[in-house]
């Protein structure tokens, strides 16, 4: 437990002293204030569907670039000379380095509830579709940063580590659209469950299902065991 | 395994050597890079170890610090085996790998307090033991410095600083002077020295005056073999014949005969002595007995002038050479 609140504390130290954070953190704040505005000023509504969808796609582009240097960054620092041999077990490494991650997604999103001020001043929209929304950009997120930091335990250059999750992250958000495309059912469930885009959809909508609470979990367990396995099996 | 001694450590298990490798190789896919390596280091003591370069030593160092897993063989430190019980293993290491391992963008006290938080240093010691690294690999100046600003030399004691958090009973260090000026390069010596008293150290290095100054016994590794294993006083007594040089002004053939008739005097072989036409110089292979070099003496100068005597053993350099050599036309 010492170990990870040691990795922790030491991945929150490095992010705030490097421009990455601060350059994910501003650019999310900017998007959102722009999808925010053009939806209350513009078109015209209190409703946050919208503004929530293209948030969403904001956030699974940029935190590629928050878990892009988790492991890449170690391998080429020759840090992970250092972690691998200092008393920790993978899980520790692992767990540490995205509960690090994690805090700054929270950082992300509880910046953005500035715009719900104006919101709550001038209309009454729905607190409980707003909540729930959120809790869809937490796993959403949770989700993203599992699969971002495995890709970053995969290779030593940062870059390719933040393309190949991009890719992955696409993949899995657009992945819904296939589900025209199958004629067994079985493949057509699974494709309908493992898409991002309409399991977020529902949170939006005020929906909390356990289906998709689920799967977030889901595919953020298996992208944390596998890092673990990996990184023991590298030895 | 003539010099192996167990201990019952008070954790009850039975712990040999602190550093113990029997039979470790390492293979990548059908490369050999460590063959079948076996030697102990044992407490109190340091061993250098030595190799040109690509030999094998930091395989061998990162697969001691359970960095890499053997691919045969049993591999212990402190009595535990590193690849079953790894995390007591490495409770009980401390580890400086060839580069430095620091995290640029930390302070030198914030990465120290990582590290020491890791390895389970109590909360009230915590400032207590990393005043102690930073006074021993003299870091005060830097204390408050972020690690990129650092120039190599604190670098690479940072890197020390490190491995000595949590007072380790074994340390690895895979060229700790790389990059030292002179002034620094005492300085760590007398660190490793001082640490070295009490517990293990294991010390890759290629600077052979480094080994005869601080090391007890030293590894000679050569494509992934080990070689020799001694004191390096033992390796220069088995290495070769000691020499005996000397300059004098006698003609060389009455000269040769004179000293071959010396019981002990193997072999003569004589040239001028540097533009001088009249002088000589000498070298005599001899063999090991007590005062040798006086019986040559006194017959030279008891027909002609000796201007300089002198007997020469063979350094650590030129046994390193030679072990590697061989190593190299028999492999």
């Amino acid at each position: 437990m010492n170990g990870m609140l040691a990795v922790y504390q030491k991945e929150l130290l490095s992010y705030f002293r490097s421009p990455i954070a601060y350059f994910v953190v501003a650019v999310f704040l900017i998007g959102a204030g722009y999808f925010f505005l053009y939806n209350v000023l513009i078109i015209g509504s209190a409703v946050m569907d919208e503004t929530f969808q293209s948030m969403a796609i904001l956030l699974i582009t940029l935190l590629p670039l928050v878990s892009m240097r988790l492991f890449s960054g170690e391998y080429s620092a020759r840090t992970m000379e250092l972690l691998a041999t200092l008393p920790l077990k993978p899980w520790q490494v692992v767990l540490g380095k995205y509960l690090g991650a994690v805090t700054i997604l929270l950082l992300m999103l509880l910046a953005t509830t500035v715009n719900l001020i104006p919101l709550y001043l001038y209309s009454e929209p729905q607190t409980l579709n707003i909540a729930s929304g959120y809790l869809g950009f937490l796993l959403l997120g949770m989700a993203c940063l599992a699969v971002g930091q495995f890709c970053s335990a995969l290779t030593e250059n940062q870059i390719v580590a933040a393309l190949i999750t991009m890719a992955v992250l696409l993949a899995f958000w657009f992945v819904g659209h296939l589900q025209q495309f199958q004629t067994a059912s079985g493949g057509r469930e699974f494709v309908r469950y493992v898409a991002f885009q309409p399991q977020f959809a529902d949170f939006i909508r005020g929906l909390v299902r356990s289906e998709a609470v689920s799967m977030f979990a889901i595919v953020s367990a298996i992208a944390l065991t596998l890092n673990a396995s990996y990184l023991q099996w590298r030895r | 395994m003539g010099g192996f001694f167990f201990l019952r450590s008070e954790s009850g298990s039975v712990s040999a050597a602190a550093i113990s490798l029997e039979g470790v190789s390492k293979r990548y896919g059908s490369k050999t890079i460590v063959h079948d390596l076996s030697f102990t280091v044992r407490p109190g003591e340091i061993v250098g170890f030595l190799g040109p370069n690509g030999a094998g030593k930091t395989t061998t160092m990162r697969m001691i610090s359970g960095y890499t897993t053997p691919s045969a063989g049993r591999l212990r430190v402190a009595g535990f085996d590193m690849v079953k019980d790894n995390e007591k293993a490495a409770r009980k290491l401390g580890y400086l790998p060839e580069q430095p391992p620091l995290y640029d963008m930390l302070e030198v006290a914030q990465y120290l307090r990582f590290v020491a938080k890791v390895k389970s240093v109590p909360q009230g010691e915590v400032k207590a033991e990393i005043d102690r690294v930073t006074q021993a690999c003299r870091l005060e100046d830097v204390h408050r410095k972020e690690i990129y600003k650092l120039s190599k030399g604190y670098r690479q004691r940072l890197g020390l600083a490190q491995a000595l958090l949590g007072k380790p009973e074994v340390l690895l260090l895979d060229e700790p002077t790389a990059g030292l000026d002179p002034g620094q390069i005492q300085e760590t010596r007398e660190v490793i020295r001082a640490f070295g008293e009490k517990h293990a150290v294991l010390l890759s290095t290629h600077i052979l005056p480094e080994v005869t100054m601080i090391c007890a016994r030293v590894a000679i590794i050569n494509h992934g073999r080990l070689l020799a294993i001694d004191s390096p006083q033992a390796l220069q007594r088995a290495a070769e014949q000691p020499n005996v040089t000397l300059t004098t002004d006698a003609p060389a053939d009455a000269l040769r005969a004179e000293l071959q008739a010396i019981n002990g005097v193997s072999e003569v072989v004589t040239r001028p002595a540097g533009n001088d036409t009249n002088l000589l110089a000498v070298d005599c292979g001899v063999d090991s007995r007590a005062g040798i070099e006086a019986s040559i003496a006194r017959v030279v100068a008891s027909r002609w002038n000796l201007y300089r005597l002198e007997r020469r053993q063979p350094t650590l350099e030129s046994i390193f050479l030679r072990y590697v050599q061989a190593a190299g036309t028999t492999s």
